[in-house]
Formats: C-alpha cells, structure tokens, sequence
C-alpha cells in the first residue's frame, strides 16, 4: 500500500479570495464546506484510492441523539475527484451506511448497504466514521492523467438521512433559553446533515 | 408481523424433531391443497392466484412451485416467498407459499435487534385512551427482539391514534443486561390547546433612521405557566416614544381548567422622546401630554370559546409622570377597561403544508369609572396569515385601528418601523403617531430570502388621509434578520435599513398592542 502525501502546492484553505468567497456563499445556502487540507490523507491500496479525514465527522448533533435513542441512522458518502477547487467532477466514488448504537455496549455499529454488505462493531464514533471512509473508493484508473501528470483535489460530502428531523423554521420561537438553545442549534443540525470539505492537490507517487 | 426470521422459522419448521418422522413427500404426489400465507391472496395478480388455485388436484411439481414463488417476489419485490411442502394424513401434499416481508437494510442493521423488549411504555397519555388493539399490538413487542420496523408502524399508529399529540420514540436499557425498554413520548401539541399565551416579542433592532432598539423579554416557561422578567432598552420600535425599563410578566392558561387562563404584567418605563414628536405634540394642544415615565398594572382574564377562539376582559392602570409641570404637574391616570376576541388556528406539522391565521380584536376605553383622567375608546382589528410549503412561505398582514377621545400618546397608532411600512420612517408620517391606521403587507419568502409590499395609512380623524406603500428585501437566517426597504409614492430615492435578532412568541404577526 502506497502512502501518498500532499505535494508541495500550497493547500487551499490558505486565505485566497476565493476561498473566502465559496465559504460566504455557502453559510448562506446552509452548507458548510470547510477546508481541511491540512487533516486530510489520500491512501492507493492496489487501484483505488481511498481518504483519511479525521476531522470529518458525521456522528454528532441531531443524528448522533437519535443513535443514542436506539435508531438507525443512513449517511451517504461521496468521495469527488476534482481538477481543481471547486472544478467539475472527474471520477466519484458513492456508498450508503447504516449507523447505530448499541445500548448496552455503548459503541457504534456500521453496515454497508448494497453489494459488497460488510459490517463492523463495536466502535467508537471516530472509528466508525474512519471505517466509512475506508469502504468508500475510487478507482485509480478513472483519474486518468490526474495525479500522475497533473495534481488533483478531492471534496468529501456526507448526507445523513434522519427522517424525523423537524423542519428548519424562519423566525418564530420563545426567547427563553431553551428557545435560544433551539434557535442557535438548529444550524449545527443542518450542519450535521450535510456535510462537505475540499482539499487538495494531491499527486500519485510512482 | 412478517419478517425474514418468521419466514426462517417457518421454513425450518419441517426440520424439527416432531417432525423427523414425517417424509417428505416426493415429486407426483397429488396436492390437496394450496395456500399463501403472509399476505392477502388478493394483492397477487388474478393470473397468478388462478394459477395458485388449480393446483390442487395435481401432481406435485417441485420445479413449477418455485417458479411460481419466483413469480410472488417479482410481483411483490420487497417480499420474499418460500414454498413449504407438507405431507397429509391421506398420503396428499399440502403447499404453503409463505410469505414474509423483506427486512429492510435500515432496519435491519441496527444492532440492537439482538435485544430483547422488557417493556414499552406510552408516557404522556393514559394508556386506557388508545385502541385496544394498539394497546395490544405495543404489548406484543414485549419478549420478543427488537425490531425496528414493527416499532416505526406502530409509532405511526400512535402518531395517526393521538392527532393532538406529538409522538416521539425512544430505546432505552432495560433492567437487565441484554433488555431493552422502548419508549414513546406524547407530548401535546400546541395547536390542541385551548388558549394562547399574550404574543410578546424579544428583539435587538437597528434602523437606520431610528437607531438601536431592544426587548428583551425572558421567559421562564412550562406547559401552563410562563414566568417573564421584561427589559427594555431604547425600545422605539412598536410606539412613538422610545422607551426604557423593566416589568414582569405573569400568565397562565390553567386555572382549573384548560379553558381559563389569567394574565398579569406590571412594567415601568422611562420614556425619551424625539423632536420631531415633541414639535408636532407642541403645535397641537389637543393630542394628550408626553411623560418622563409610565408604570402599567395590567391584569386580564381569557376564556376560551372554542380551541381556536377565546375572549379576554381586564383593566389596565397607568400611570404618568409629567415630563415637565408646564404639560401637567401631578401625575395623570390613563386606566382602561380592556375587552378582546383572538382567533388563532394552527395546521397540523405532519401536514406538508402549513396555514396558520391568528386574528385579534381589542377594545380599550379609558373612562372615569376607573378614575383615568383620560378619556378614549381605541378599537384596534388585526389578522395575520401565513401559509408555508416546504421552503415557500407566504404571510399577508392587515391592521385596521381606531381611536376616539383624549387617548395617552402610547395608546396612538404609528406605521414605518421594522415591520410595518419598512422603507419608511415613523417620525416622517406621523411623528406623533395618529389616531387612525390601516395597513396591508404581502411578503414572499424562499428559504430565507424575502420580498415584500407594505402599504398603509396613518392619520387624524380631520386631517386627509395619505395611502403610503414600500417594498424591499430581506434575509431571514433563523431569527437574524436583514432588510431593505424603499417607499415608492415618493419622490425622494431613499431606502431604509433594518436589521437585528427577533424572536416571535406568534407564528405569525406584529406585535403592536
């Protein structure tokens, strides 16, 4: 298995215009993108390529209470590589998962739904995240020229599909505390539901 | 239920010890009977079924009973079918299709369906109000392992038996190791109640003409009760003076039964007020005296008609300092006799479209039976309308007020503020308010975007009426609030700019008394 390690470009999130200019545009569309180019890792095992982002997380706000009410919770995974930031969509990688939380274990339970179905336990949230993240690849193949002539980017996005997640309201609630606590949360829960970072170039050794 | 485990159970059925003794019965055996079970025979085509039906009567076809159970699961792609064959005591063959439900990935991944149920608890109704059969249906879950899916249908059940309610589940532990307590919350819903907490409003406001404003009321809420401690700090957004201060709030919507409710507030405000408004009152002795400060009694009492309609009836005490002795020099009493009609009707949230109407009607009359030495009636009608589907939202506004007699400057009615009239100033229409209003606002919003119309009038009773309108932009994320507004029946270009942090007790509605 090949590590592969960020070239020498510059990482993204560096303070360019641009940079600050998709970060505007996206808090007022209610997604977040976050530059994390710094934390995040592209490993080859064979011919595919897969991420390591530990500051990605998924398990935590809304979904993460409704793990802990013993339901299941789906998250989509997509894995874009990308020309450059914010550029079209060269090769993708996509898989579904199905959390939950064991009661009595108190660890995380993760399913891979469709074929291949693999499943692991007992783990903590941040292991259960690495674990999706491990299963989702794209393969070397499809990159063409990206990576061995010309450096690349990745954008990680995660959907998680909680269904009796209340609908956003625009103004109305109490100013006691627990309104303001709802008023203020209720953008991490949107957060939590869709999820995006970016980072980049990377290139494959050889 | 049917799942996949019945389905497994089922099928190893035939392989228990009881039934070792019994062959299988071999390929040309006549078939007594045939049936399906797991589902309705009728939720399989009429050819199939007929197919189904002849087979009695005929020799045993291994090969045809799995096409035929191939035929079910294509027909019906989230079962699975399995065919049972089974001897009979007269050397027949008896088939059963079974038929089970698919269990669904979801579902069937979350780990904890290897526990078992040691109980479910329904908390927040009494268990004696629901259906029989899904009182009964939620004990079966006891015993057995977890499954989700059964447990999502029957909070659906829960949820269509309790519209009144808002359902939730929850799993929890169970006493023992390997047990699991499942757990669903009914917690009223709000449109079931019987009356309305006073709409109140906290907000921070900027506007460009008229400065930094804020309310701020605190509530200390539960179900019935709410405790809330008010300040106020340059507060010029709902009347002509801005004001300053503090009071508490009391109200509760229980006395004894859902039906009654009592309101009590007691606030003092210290009042500043601008030139413009001090100009206009100087120029015009017969509008009531400004005042250095106010300090209100307010006890009313509600009675609720129906769930949507109440009525409510109170007095308000006030008293008010003379800004200076040249205006009066003790203080004046402005105590009025309150009446009100409110309406207000909420759509149920499970409803993918909302429409949400509150609508009020309040009669204040400052007489000399409560010993106010102003004398007035103000009438005041106001509906509010909103209806949202998914992120569109629609809220139409109309106030119609009236006020007749000698009434104290914050009883006066004004238009051009954060909600009304946006892209007009207060203190340019009518700085010291008038005592005649009507208003109209139409505003679109997609998520939190927003466009609106405002148009309205502010007036004396012998002066000319002047129909005024504005329209302009907002953004809305959460309870901040962006907006731009420009008057249009002007010849001046000039916009107008609020913005700030609101939060509304009411769905829908201005907040002027």
């Amino acid at each position: 298995m090949d590590r592969i390690l960020d070239t020498n470009l510059p990482p993204a999130a560096r303070g360019s215009l641009g940079g600050a200019a998709l970060v505007a545009l996206t808090l007022m569309t209610y997604t977040t993108v976050e530059i994390l180019a710094q934390s995040v890792t592209i490993t080859r095992a064979g011919n595919a390529i897969t991420v390591r982002a530990p500051g990605f997380g998924f398990i935590k706000g809304e979904p993460l209470a409704r793990l802990k009410d013993g339901r299941s919770v789906r998250v989509d995974l997509e894995l874009d590589v990308l020309p450059g930031p914010g550029g079209a969509v060269a090769a993708q990688g996509r898989q579904t998962y199905v959390l939950s939380y064991d009661l009595w274990e108190e660890r995380f339970a993760v399913t891979q739904v469709g074929a291949p179905s693999r499943s692991a336990a007992y783990l903590t949230p941040a292991a259960a995240e690495a674990w999706c993240l491990e299963q989702l690849t794209v393969p070397v193949s499809a990159l063409g020229r990206l990576g061995r002539e010309l450096p690349f980017w990745i954008r990680l996005d995660s959907r998680v599909l909680a269904a009796d997640t209340a609908p956003a309201q625009d103004g109305g609630a109490d100013f006691s505390l627990r309104g303001l606590i709802d008023a203020l949360s209720r953008r991490r829960k949107n957060d939590a539901l869709t999820h995006s970072i970016e980072a980049g170039p990377f290139r494959l050794s050889q | 239920m049917s799942t996949l485990g019945l389905l497994i159970s089922l099928l190893i059925l035939p392989l228990l010890p009881q039934q070792a003794q019994e062959t299988d019965p071999p390929d040309g055996t006549r078939i007594n009977s045939a049936q399906v079970s797991g589902i309705e025979l009728s939720r399989l085509s009429p050819g199939l079924q007929e197919e189904i039906g002849k087979l009695a009567g005929t020799p045993l076809n291994r090969q045809h009973l799995r096409e035929l159970a191939a035929r079910i699961e294509t027909e019906q792609p989230r079962l699975i079918a399995a065919v049972r064959v089974s001897p009979d005591p007269d050397a027949g063959a008896r088939v059963v299709f079974v038929v089970a439900r698919m269990r669904d990935q979801e579902h069937g991944a979350n780990v904890n369906i290897r526990y078992a149920v040691e109980d479910v608890e329904i908390r927040g109704v009494s268990e004696h109000e629901l259906d029989p059969l899904l009182r009964a249906d939620l004990q079966a879950l006891i015993g057995k392992p977890l499954d989700p899916e059964e447990a999502d249908r029957l909070e659906t059940r829960l949820k269509d038996a309790l519209p009144d309610y808002d359902v939730t589940r929850r799993t929890v532990r169970g006493g023992q190791p390997g047990r699991i307590r499942l757990i669903f919350d009914a917690t009223r819903a709000e449109s079931a109640r019987w009356l309305r907490f006073e709409p109140l409003e906290a907000n921070a406001i900027f506007h460009s003409d008229q400065g930094w404003g804020a309310m701020l009321p605190i509530t200390m809420n539960s179900r019935d009760v709410h405790v809330t401690p008010i300040i106020a700090i340059d507060n010029g957004d709902d009347l002509i003076e801005e004001y300053s201060g503090f009071g508490l709030r009391f109200e509760t919507r229980k006395l004894g039964t859902e039906r009654l409710g009592a309101f009590f507030e007691w606030n003092t405000f210290d009042q500043t007020w601008r030139d413009a408004t001090l100009a206009t009152l100087a120029l015009d002795p017969g509008l009531a005296r400004p005042y250095r400060n106010r300090m209100t009694v307010t006890p009313l009492v509600k009675f609720a008609i129906t769930r949507q309609l109440s009525i409510g009836g109170g007095v308000s005490i006030t008293e008010l300092d003379p800004l200076s002795e040249v205006d009066f020099s003790d203080s004046q009493m402005a105590n009025a006799a309150i009446g009100s009609l409110r309406f207000s009707e909420r759509s149920k949230r499970r409803d993918d479209q909302r429409h949400d109407v509150d609508a009020a009607f309040t009669v204040r009359a400052g007489t000399n039976a409560l010993e106010s030495d102003l004398v007035y009636e103000r009438y005041l009608g106001q509906a509010d309308y909103s209806y949202r589907w998914a992120n569109h939202r629609v809220l139409v506004s109309g106030m119609a007020g009236r006020i007749e007699g000698n009434a104290p400057l914050f009883e006066r009615f004004s238009l051009g503020d954060s909600r009304t009239l946006r892209g007009w100033n207060k203190y340019d229409i009518a700085p010291a308010g008038g005592d005649r209003v009507l208003y109209g606002s139409v505003e679109y919003r997609y998520r939190g975007l927003a466009m609106f119309l405002d148009s309205g009038a502010v007036w004396n009773r012998d002066a000319d009426r002047r129909a005024r309108f504005s329209a302009g932009l907002g953004f809305n994320p959460g309870p901040v609030f962006f907006t731009l507004g420009f008057p249009l029946n002007t010849d001046e270009f000039r916009a107008v700019f609020t913005m700030g942090l609101r939060f509304s007790s009411s769905a829908v509605g201005f907040q002027k008394n």
